[in-house]
């Protein structure tokens, strides 16, 4: 008797468990096309030392999830960045627009895969980061507003973009390319 | 969450542990279900798709995450609590919960608790004595207890003070209100979170204080005891949707309005606990084990305490707690 109790929830989830997905909002070509409408790319193969990871996470006050950076150089000048920053359980990966001095261009949200949160998509919200600057260590609530109800996705994304802005700083703009 | 035992024969007896048919029955039915259990939760590691939720880390330990504005979410827990110093004990608590925020700072729920016990040669001195939530029953010393009963009817609210993703401590405040046959609690929390390692790492701890009334038909509701509860929780994410960690639970039980008068029980409990979050839909667990460390204080029930664990009819050995629960509303 009381071992079907015990059984009630556990049933209901293999009954009620739907199919997973994640929301695609763009792929890698599509992210660069808008942010470089008629650019080609140039990937840029850099692994980060483990100084780099040191110095990038001591200017941007952010842990650097992955040492391989995934980098294109614009042939109309810049650089395009795709990186991910953690959301609630899943990765949030997104695309960051780079100027020839490493200023903020434009952000896109590549894929959401939270049930909430994806207010961040908001052109609003991510317009605040254009033109921020290489090295600059963005907050929220101080130099980015939150939004209310995704406040865990706004933390991280402001955070993912400091992290770039340290990477373009300390590791691209030395690169040579 | 409490209430004390208030029945035992003036002649003590400890227990030897007898086993009756009926209670072979009835733990063949556990071993069964406990097989069944174990396959359905092999099942629900290989299937459960990636979804996500507003869920909880713990299962017994709350921390600050509310849910967003408008946003709902369906809770069922079961919690199993059995084993104590001699004879058969069983309880099965289940709640059925329904959440929904507010706004961003203040959710809502209602829930509703139904429980089964079996309890045979259990208490003190080998006294068949049900579960808490069937403390208003007494049975026979030798009687084998047998009880399936809706037991209360819940209001919780939760309010957030301070985001533990934007200031350096999450701070929310937590007040429950719970009717049911014969009794009537509040439950009070002060809940405290904090994060580390890109909110990975979560560290909460809840202080409760919970006074319960009871009463003896007919009769007034009267001060039964107070529950005073101090419960930690660490848990890392360790991989996409998944957390692991551990969960110490002190509760202390007080014959006063206070938490520092009159104390009649405490018990400490530790145990693992394990997080699946997707989309929609989550699942926890945390099994707990009472630790030797409880105490006589001058009004503990004779005999409620063995091995340094105590057995009064609100503790017991082990506790296993699952939560599954899915949110609507979200991601358009």
């Amino acid at each position: 008797m009381r071992a079907k109790f015990l059984l009630l929830p556990l049933g209901a989830t293999v009954i009620f468990a739907g199919p997973a997905f994640a929301t695609v909002y763009l792929t890698i070509e599509q992210a660069q096309s808008l942010l470089f409408p008629g650019a080609t790319f140039q990937p840029v193969p850099i692994t980060l030392t483990d100084e780099q990871v040191k110095a990038i996470e001591r200017a941007s006050g952010v842990h650097v999830l992955n040492k391989q950076l995934k980098a294109w150089r614009a042939s109309t000048g810049g650089w395009f960045i795709a990186d991910e920053v953690v959301g609630k359980h899943e990765f949030i990966p997104f695309a960051l627009a780079l100027d020839d001095q490493g200023a903020v261009k434009g952000v896109e949200i590549l894929e959401y895969r939270e049930a909430y949160g994806d207010q961040i998509r908001d052109p609003n919200w991510r317009r605040q980061f254009v033109g921020r600057q290489p090295g600059a260590r963005l907050r929220l609530e101080k130099d980015i507003r939150n939004i209310s109800g995704a406040t865990l996705s706004c933390k991280h994304v402001t955070d993912g973009i400091s992290r770039v802005l340290a990477t373009y700083e300390i590791v691209l703009k030395q690169s040579g390319h | 969450m409490a209430g004390r035992i208030r029945w035992f024969p003036k002649r003590a007896i400890w227990s030897s542990n007898p086993i009756d048919p009926l209670t072979k029955v009835h733990l063949t039915a556990c071993r069964t279900g406990s097989a069944f259990l174990f396959c359905l939760l092999v099942l629900m590691l290989c299937v459960v798709p990636k979804a996500r939720a507003d869920e909880p880390l713990f299962g017994f330990t709350y921390t600050t995450d509310l849910l967003p504005k408008g946003k709902f979410e369906v809770e069922q827990w079961s919690t199993t609590r059995f084993t104590k110093a001699t004879g058969n004990f069983w309880l099965q608590e289940n709640r059925t919960e329904f959440e929904y925020g507010v706004n961003d700072r203040f959710q809502l729920s209602l829930y509703t608790d139904y429980s089964s016990n079996y309890a045979f040669h259990n208490g003190p001195f080998g006294v068949t004595t049900p579960g808490e939530p069937f403390s208003y029953d007494t049975p026979g010393p030798n009687a084998h207890y047998r009880n399936t009963q809706y037991i209360s009817t819940d209001l919780e609210a939760i309010y957030r003070l301070r985001s533990p993703y934007t200031h350096f401590l999450g701070v929310a405040v937590y007040s429950e209100a719970r009717a049911g046959r014969d009794f009537f609690e509040t439950e009070n929390r002060l809940i405290l979170q904090k994060n580390f390692r890109d909110d990975r790492l979560v560290l909460a701890m809840n202080f409760t204080y919970a006074p319960e009334l009871r009463n003896e038909r007919p009769g007034p509701l009267v001060l039964n005891e107070t529950d005073m509860n101090l419960d930690y929780g660490a848990t890392y994410r360790f991989r996409r949707n998944w957390w692991a960690g551990v969960e110490f639970l002190n509760e202390r039980e007080f014959g006063s309005w206070t938490f520092w008068r009159n104390e009649i029980n405490d018990a400490y409990f530790f145990g693992p606990a394990i997080h699946y979050g997707g989309r929609h839909f989550f699942a926890t667990a945390t099994f707990v084990e009472q630790l030797p460390w409880a105490t006589y204080h001058s009004t503990t029930l004779p005999g409620a305490i063995v091995g340094g664990r105590d057995y009064d009819n609100d503790f017991e050995k082990y506790r296993v707690r699952i939560k599954v629960g899915w949110t609507f509303g979200g991601t358009r």
